[in-house]
């Protein structure tokens, strides 16, 4: 089998499981959902107090729903024998997982993406910024979720993954939270994103080139 | 198994460095080292904090307060020495597969922390009174409020695996993803506050540093290096009689 054929394979396969199990997608935006409309009930529904807040109340939600879909990388498939198979496949695993994240980043990263700006309309945001953050969201997912692949494969066979997986990895998406949001902030005060758009970008490729090589070892050490 | 680790000891007898790779001839050493270090950290403890406790003059600006960098600059310095510590050792023992490796790297990073909070809340206590708040959003704070997450991260993936070697392999490599992203989270933050236009905070950099004021702080900084090393020491050396308890070396060296 091709490198292409494979990676075309483990893409389709990611897709079509991401559509058929509705709670894979449904899950993560109702979660995100509920953090966007807790938030006003904790500091007030002042309107103006509001527009500064959700922006990055909106990001930072994102970035926890996209964060617990983690674990669907590899756990079922530790269950049910396939990471195996993909362990044992002659291609390189890094392409393998790297095929697996881009499906989970474009459909995640869209459906997450698409919801942003209605929930911009929670914090009564203008529809440049909302257009913004949906697009540094769509960002911001795909970055996520290479730096989590890393954890997610390193924590298939240990204790306690979950909350672990959030101490790992959501201290290194720090960049790409302060550039994302960073962007969005910009429109608001009616300023050029570009700079930030273009870091929050070379974030994204370097993650990107290192990331599916980091979590291919990391894989190989936890199913050893 | 006390054969063996002879026989590879005897192997590798020219070439001195590697013969400590093993946990049987570093444990001896380690202790050494350690009491070596107790005594010199103790000694320059009392030295250095006379000299900037008593001695050092009380500064034109700051006052009495300043005298918190005797104790915040060694034990920052100390936080990042041992972070790149800890990972070198981690990149070795996945390069090499070298016992001694891991051990070393999980020694350190009880103290990396340790020295990152000393830091941290030293920085803060000082940062009340000269700047007027406990903590500001500045990039070095934030950068190593993140510093001290990456260590506990690595003690927590350390602890979660019930096979050990497992442990060791996952928590280095997430210490060389944590080494990777240190600079990069830095250069954001530094970003971050040029581009939101945050407050600026009035640094209390101030004219160079006198001379009084200097040597104690490097005294303590040689303080600080060896009291990581002698606990980092006293670590291993504990760790190494948890791992080779069955060792027939070890029952000989703690007799």
């Amino acid at each position: 089998m091709s490198l292409r054929r494979a990676t075309g394979a483990v893409f389709r396969r990611e897709l079509q499981l991401f559509a058929k199990r509705k709670s894979d997608w449904a899950n993560p935006l109702v979660f995100f959902l509920i953090v966007c409309a807790l938030f006003p009930f904790a500091v007030g529904s002042e309107s103006e107090r509001l527009k500064l807040m959700g922006i990055g109340v909106i990001f930072v939600g994102a970035l926890l729903a996209a964060m617990l879909s983690l674990p669907r990388l590899f756990d079922e498939d530790s269950r049910d024998g396939s990471l195996e198979l993909m362990l044992t496949s002659t291609e390189p695993l890094a392409m393998l997982i790297l095929a697996r994240v881009a499906a989970l980043s474009l459909a995640l990263g869209l459906a997450l993406a698409a919801v942003t700006p209605l929930f911009a309309v929670f914090y009564s945001l203008p529809f440049d910024v909302s257009a913004m953050l949906a697009l540094t969201v769509l960002m911001a997912v795909p970055t996520l979720l290479l730096i989590g692949a890393i954890a997610a494969a390193l924590l298939v066979s240990a204790r306690g993954g979950a909350i672990l997986t959030a101490v790992l990895v959501l201290p290194l998406t720090i960049p790409t939270l302060i550039f994302g949001a960073g962007a969005a902030l910009k429109v608001f005060y009616g300023e050029s994103p570009v700079a930030e758009l273009a870091l929050q970008g070379a974030f994204m490729l370097l993650a990107l080139a290192l990331c599916p090589l980091a979590a291919a070892a990391a894989l190989k050490i936890s199913t050893d | 198994m006390a054969r063996t680790e002879q026989q590879s000891n005897e192997k590798y007898s020219g070439r001195w460095f590697w013969r400590y790779a093993s946990p049987a001839t570093f444990y001896p050493l380690a202790g050494t080292l350690e009491k070596i270090c107790w005594i010199i950290a103790a000694v320059l403890t009392v030295i250095g904090l006379y000299l900037g406790l008593l001695r050092a003059p009380v500064d034109a600006q700051q006052g009495e307060v300043y005298r918190v960098i005797f104790i915040h600059v060694p034990a920052a310095w100390m936080a990042m020495v041992l972070y790149m510590a800890m990972a070198f050792w981690c990149f070795t023992g996945l390069v090499l597969g070298t016992r001694l490796s891991f051990i070393m790297s999980h020694a350190i990073a009880p103290t990396g922390a340790l020295m990152t909070v000393v830091a941290l809340v030293t920085g803060s206590l000082w940062g009340r009174p000269a700047w007027g708040t406990y903590w500001v959003w500045d990039a070095k704070l934030t950068s190593f409020l993140i510093l001290f997450f990456l260590y506990v991260g690595y003690m927590a993936l350390a602890a979660a695996f019930d096979d050990k070697k497992k442990g060791d392999r996952a928590s280095a490599l997430i210490a060389l993803v944590g080494a990777v992203n240190v600079p990069i989270i830095y250069f954001s933050t530094v970003w971050w506050n040029s581009l939101h236009q945050g407050p600026s905070v009035a640094r209390a950099g101030g004219p160079s540093m006198a001379a009084s004021m200097l040597a104690p702080m490097l005294i303590l900084t040689f303080a600080f290096w060896a009291y990581c090393i002698a606990a980092v020491m006293h670590r291993v050396r504990t760790k190494i009689i948890e791992r080779e308890r069955d060792a027939a070396w070890l029952a000989e060296a703690v007799k």
